[in-house]
């Protein structure tokens, strides 16, 4: 099991998502640490999209989309329903939201990110099929737009969702 | 509100955190008995996209040494070695320290296990190397600069740093990047140091150096 090196790698960078109905596609996120990364992925519509979130809340007039998970999450879900997924019957997936250092006396945002996100996801009515969060290895994903799969790979370990 | 510098402010900032790149060079140096060549730092306004292409690029394995900003300046900073010259450094340390024949014999060949002596001799030159760049900007605040203590991780460098940028970006799209590379003789050690103020206090910072408003 090994992350694709294809030419039709999209990457979603920190505060970027990104979205495929490209059979051909994978979708990844590098190096993730304490930021989380949502994957939504409609077996129908053979549509993915990968969200690369930092925090969970701030301030709505950004630079990036989806940088804040409360001011960002809306916008990815309906960019998502917008390439034709529709979230009821769409497999959720996260990963992420590790604690890697002790900074300012432990602010946990890896903890906050992952409360965060499925808090917000609760509140719209959905909720994660799997999620690989906390610990404190950092970790790649990437989404197989084909299959749904979600590899997720650490220093030590390749596995997935 | 947006910090802009003049080019005459930049040229003041990047003076200043020229000699103390260097000062961090040479503690460095002083620490492993060696003769450490210092890059002129490269000094950037950027997001935090950018700070890890400066890293390597998010997937690339450093060994990192983590020390907090505290005090009068408040940031972070981070010193990044290849796993390779890590180890390389923890043995000229080690030798210098407890003579070659001490040394913990090489029980692994696997490039990213330390053992605690390792650990601990790169623990401590990070915390010298950014306490000695610290003291520098300190004489300028005319206030204590504290560095919190030396944390190390073996990781990739995205996950390393967006743990240091989360705390930076809340506010603000963009943060200062201060990057310098040390090597010594030629290549033995490469380690590329980073220096990220909080916004807040990096207006503070460029005050006291009379870099607003010139």
């Amino acid at each position: 099991m090994t992350l694709t090196q294809s030419p039709s790698l999209l990457v979603a960078g920190i505060g970027e998502m990104v979205m495929s109905s490209s059979p051909d596609a994978h979708l990844v996120a590098y190096g993730l640490g304490s930021c989380i990364a949502l994957a939504v992925w409609d077996p129908r519509a053979m549509v993915g999209g990968l969200a690369h979130f930092m925090l969970p809340s701030g301030p709505a007039n950004n630079c990036s989309p989806v940088k804040f998970i409360d001011t960002g999450l809306d916008t990815f879900l309906t960019a998502m329903e917008a390439k034709g997924a529709v979230l009821s019957r769409s497999l959720l997936k996260a990963a992420g939201a590790a604690a890697m250092l002790t900074i300012g006396g432990g602010l946990a945002i890896g903890k906050r990110n992952a409360e965060s996100m499925q808090s917000a996801l609760a509140d719209r009515g959905l909720s994660l099929a799997a999620c690989a969060l906390g610990g404190n290895a950092g970790r790649t994903v990437q989404l197989d737009v084909a299959t749904g799969r979600l590899l997720i790979k650490s220093l030590s370990s390749v596995s997935e969702l | 509100m947006a910090l802009t510098l003049s080019e005459a402010g930049q040229n003041i900032v990047a003076g200043t955190f020229g000699r103390a790149m260097k000062r961090a060079g040479e503690a460095l140096g002083a620490m492993s008995g060696q003769v450490i060549e210092v890059q002129a730092p490269l000094l950037r306004r950027c997001t935090a996209a950018d700070v890890l292409t400066m890293a390597g690029g998010p997937e690339s394995i450093v060994l990192a040494v983590y020390v907090g900003i505290t005090g009068s300046l408040q940031g972070h900073a981070l010193l990044l070695f290849s796993p390779a010259d890590a180890h390389r450094l923890a043995q000229i340390l080690l030798t210098g320290l407890l003579g070659p024949g001490e040394l913990p014999m090489d029980k692994t060949a696997d490039i990213l296990a330390y053992d605690e002596l390792e650990l601990s001799a790169l623990q401590e030159a990070g915390n010298v190397t950014i306490s000695a760049f610290l003291n520098e900007l300190g004489m300028h605040l005319h206030e204590p600069v504290q560095p919190t203590p030396p944390q190390v991780i073996v990781e990739m460098a995205g996950a390393v740093l967006d743990a240091v940028l989360l705390d930076l970006v809340s506010d603000a799209d963009q943060v200062l990047a201060a990057k310098t590379t040390f090597s010594e003789g030629g290549r033995a050690i490469e380690c590329t140091m980073f220096v990220l103020p909080r916004d807040d206090s990096l207006r503070v910072l460029l005050d006291a150096l009379g870099a607003i408003g010139i």
